[in-house]
């Protein structure tokens, strides 16, 4: 078991080293001088060459690569990712304002589409209507081809600028949030509820089912106490498995309806090429992602007994 | 900046083409429902009448694509930076935008020594800061030396080192005057002081000097200027919300504005997409908006918001020709790209009223501009085959023209940041292969550019940008083989005499006599267009508002940027169409 859990924290830390490491090898070695990129591009070739070295020195950048990467590697170690470029502000501070944020708009988008998911799925499976079966089931697959950009659009047209219900940008209050939430809910419950979908249908075949039916139990019954607590667990895990998809979906979503948050910082300093802020942002999403797995990876084995002997038994790989 | 959403989009369409009907269908079925309530929604603002009086109070909502990335006015190079800037912070002195004389604003007068290395300023007496601490002689020297020499120890960069080479430093001389100096002549400085554009020279109060860079980010009301408006509130990536100045008294002569700014708030919101900037305009939840897409101008004019806008002073958005790799090193090449290819089109096809094809490398507002559609700036696709033929470039089998065995492939380097670039470009690169000349384009974001120019001298043929500054000694700044080198001029460049291009680009320096400047900058744009060809000039951009007719008085100077103080909202709310 200890070997275990060694082997998950093991490849958290990897993860979180190599997307440092990866992301210091692209930004401060590859592309361009990234004195270069701090200055208007128009007067790049006009900048004398002292004064490039005098910025160089003052972000370290003359410095030998091996030792700029060590030097940044023990800082951040300590949650020091550097000054942000474009602002001159903490990368940590810079991340840590919007985080919460970019959170209120994830897990708010989450627990909407986990709703829309159960709802599709009970719909879908429940009824006895063909024709509104087949166009239930069918929602899962339109929700995810739809892309954020388009339905955030389509959302602000309707709602904001022509019936006014809610503001187009802003975060002023629960009325801000509805339109952001409902754009970047409907590709993430898309998955959620494919899934759902399939086994609601798979554990309404299975014996149990035919056993409590004979028992006299009817449809609601059957439903609510069996197959949805049975069919819940694989969506539950697949919901953790989308944060990639809200953090993806954030990027879009923040931009659309102009908030502040990781995605746009993220957007941001990506087009400005602020070396120090992309790296520390690489960092804290490989970190999350690592976490997340990591919880899922050590909580599983507490759920399925069948886990819990892999785990002891191999010490490693599950 | 689109880069990471699209390719986020695109890695979404692998699962799209599952069930692409049904998606297909629900997204006809939301463009007819929305369709339908546009029709009913009727045609939204009329324009206000009640122009002339100006009205006190109000708050101007003003959305932008870009936001500020750092309340500190020396030290931004985007867009929003500058403009917001530029009302919290003045400048010694003020370019009128028409003409580009050089007017008082914090300094009354100036003189200069004759050899243009000395610049003395009387100041403007009774000016302070709105921190209370007097805007005095100390106060511009402790200015211009952190802003062009930085200050590592407080994480200041030198952000004006660009603006002002050769600095040797500010003399203190009584309580209102000071001296500027510089190392060689520096005709430009009387214009760079009253520079509005990217990290401009706009005064911080020093309490606010003291402070490392990442302080001033962390509280903006501590970043203190002269201006008519002070800082009330900044969200990164959001907005900026900039507050009337109590006192404020000295806004530039030549505006004719006395006391205070009118309006008591102004809210700068970052929106980066295009169609929610027009459709928050047109729903009255913003007043005016920058950064309007060309296409949305018809539109809003024709549901009655009013559209101004100025070009971005400065050069041209131009082709730069590198004279020293092939084929653009053959004066032949360059000159039958200046002729091959249609202005009218372009007008035609691409620009918008807003927007005017260039005339020369340097954008008329520009003091000493010359035009050249009769010369070299025009369109003659028979003169430019014929310059190509007599220089030995024979069609090739697929129709570009070849010679000693290489294709007159043109690779060219553009920056995608302007909604105008790829269409322009791609309009002129359709003219061109009609004269067998394939030119080959590369338009990318800003940081892509900057590293790609990098490698400029080596690897591209043409590099398209364009420079704002609203002084013609723009051209030596960016065109002379000792400092931007724009062309690539050097012992490898045939037929080009370095020197002679040198002394011709830095003479605009060395004269403010305004007849002797422009007939410098006369001779260099000759040379650069005609003697040498080394540039294509392709068209003027330009800084487009959208604003509800109700606002009146948003100022654009000679940089293009917006001043507020005297702006004002019209007997106006009543008039916005309700939600």
């Amino acid at each position: 078991m200890v070997g275990y859990v060694a082997g998950k924290v093991g490849r958290a830390v990897f993860v979180a080293w190599a997307a440092f490491t990866v992301t210091f090898v692209l930004l401060f070695v590859l592309p361009a001088d990234p004195v270069d990129l701090l200055f208007d591009p128009a007067t790049i070739n006009t900048i004398p060459p002292e004064v490039k070295e005098q910025v160089s020195d003052n972000y370290g950048f003359n410095q030998p690569v091996v030792l700029q990467y060590f030097s940044r590697l023990w800082q951040a170690l300590q949650g020091d990712f550097g000054n942000s470029v474009q602002s001159g502000k903490s990368v940590t501070t810079s991340i840590g304002e919007v985080v919460p944020h970019t959170l209120v708009l994830a897990f708010g988008a989450l627990f909407l589409a986990i709703i829309i998911a159960f709802v599709i799925a009970v719909v879908a499976t429940s009824t006895r209507n063909q024709w509104l079966r087949g166009f239930v089931e069918a929602l899962p697959t339109a929700a995810v081809s739809v892309p954020v950009f388009l339905s955030g659009i389509l959302l602000l047209q309707l709602f904001a600028f022509r019936l006014g219900w809610f503001p187009a940008f802003g975060d002023d209050g629960w009325r801000s949030l509805v339109l952001p939430l409902v754009a970047l809910a409907i590709p993430v419950a898309g998955p959620i509820a494919q899934l759902l979908v399939r086994s609601f249908g798979t554990e309404l075949q299975s014996g149990y089912v035919t056993t409590s039916r004979a028992k006299g139990a009817d449809r609601t019954q059957i439903f609510t106490r069996d197959v949805f607590r049975n069919a819940s667990l694989p969506a539950l895990t697949i919901a953790g498995v989308t944060f990639g998809n809200l953090i993806a979906g954030s990027v879009i979503t923040e931009t659309v309806f102009a908030r502040t948050g990781v995605g746009r910082l993220t957007q941001s300093a990506i087009s400005t090429l602020d070396v120090p802020l992309v790296q520390g942002l690489v960092v804290f999403v490989a970190v999350t992602f690592a976490v997340i797995n990591l919880a899922v990876d050590l909580v599983y084995p507490l759920l399925d007994p069948r886990l819990r002997a892999v785990a002891a038994s191999t010490g490693g790989r599950a | 900046m689109s880069d990471l959403r699209s390719s986020i989009e695109q890695s979404d369409s692998a699962q799209r083409r599952r069930w692409p009907w049904i998606a297909g269908a629900l997204a006809l079925v939301a463009i007819v429902v929305i369709g339908v309530v546009v029709a009913r929604g009727g045609s939204g603002d009329t324009a206000a009448g009640g122009d002339g009086t100006p009205v006190r109070g109000g708050t101007l909502n003003f959305s932008l694509i870009d936001y500020q990335r750092s309340p500190d006015p020396q030290w931004g190079t985007n867009y929003a930076e500058s403009l917001i800037a530029g009302n919290v912070t003045d400048k010694l002195l003020w370019q009128d935008p028409k003409t580009g004389d050089v007017t008082p604003w914090l300094a009354e007068s100036w003189t200069y020594n004759p050899a243009l290395t000395e610049f003395t300023f009387k100041l403007h007496k009774g000016v302070t800061f709105s921190d209370g601490l007097p805007f005095d002689a100390q106060a511009v020297k402790l200015n211009f030396d952190q802003y062009i020499k930085g200050d590592p120890a407080l994480g200041i960069t030198p952000n004006g080192a660009p603006l002002f080479p050769g600095y040797v430093g500010t003399d203190v001389i009584d309580d209102h005057t000071v001296r500027l100096r510089f190392e060689r002549p520096l005709a430009s400085a009387l214009q760079a002081v009253s520079f509005t554009a990217n990290a401009g020279p706009g005064f911080l109060s020093p309490n606010t000097l003291r402070l490392s860079a990442e302080q001033r980010s962390a509280d903006a009301t501590k970043v203190v200027g002269t201006g008519p408006f002070v800082y009330e509130s900044w969200k990164p990536q959001v907005e900026t919300v900039l507050a009337r100045r109590k006192g404020y008294d000295w806004a530039p002569p030549a505006l004719k504005h006395k006391g205070e700014a009118y309006l008591d708030r102004i809210v700068f919101r970052s929106i980066p997409e295009a169609s929610v900037r027009t459709g928050s305009l047109t729903s009255g939840a913003i007043d005016a908006t920058l950064d309007v897409g060309t296409t949305d101008e018809k539109a809003l004019i024709a549901q009655g918001y009013k559209i101004i806008y100025r070009p971005v002073s400065g050069t041209a958005i131009y082709f730069n020709f590198n004279s020293q790799l092939f084929p653009t090193n053959d004066i032949a090449v360059r000159k039958a790209i200046q002729l091959g290819w249609n202005r009218d089109s372009l007008t035609k096809t691409v620009l918008t009223p807003s927007y005017s094809v260039a005339s020369s490398v340097l954008q008329p507002s520009v003091p000493g501009y010359a035009d050249y559609r009769g010369s070299v700036v025009r369109f003659d696709r028979d003169k430019a085959a014929q310059i190509l033929d007599a220089a030995g470039w024979k069609p090739g089998p697929d129709g570009i023209r070849v010679k000693g065995g290489k294709r007159l492939e043109v690779k060219l380097l553009g920056i995608n940041n302007l909604v105008v670039n790829t269409p322009a470009y791609e309009s002129i690169q359709q003219d061109l292969k009609k004269i067998g000349v394939d030119l080959k384009l590369t338009v990318v974001p800003i940081p892509d550019y900057t590293a790609q120019q990098a490698k400029a001298k080596t690897d591209w043929n043409v590099v398209a940008a364009n420079r704002s500054r609203n002084d013609p000694a723009v051209l030596n700044l960016q065109y002379s083989p000792e400092l931007g080198n724009g062309a690539y001029i050097g012992p490898e460049s045939p037929g080009i005499d370095q020197a002679e291009v040198t002394k011709v680009l830095g003479q605009i320096e060395t004269t403010l006599d305004p007849a002797q400047r422009a007939q410098y900058t006369k001779a260099a744009q000759d040379l650069l267009l005609e003697k040498y060809a080394l540039v294509n000039p392709v068209y003027n951009p330009s800084q487009v508002i959208a604003h509800a007719g109700y606002i009146h008085g948003i100022v654009f100077d000679a940089q293009s940027r917006n001043s507020f103080v005297a702006a004002w909202k019209g007997a106006a709310d009543d008039n916005r169409a309700d939600g």
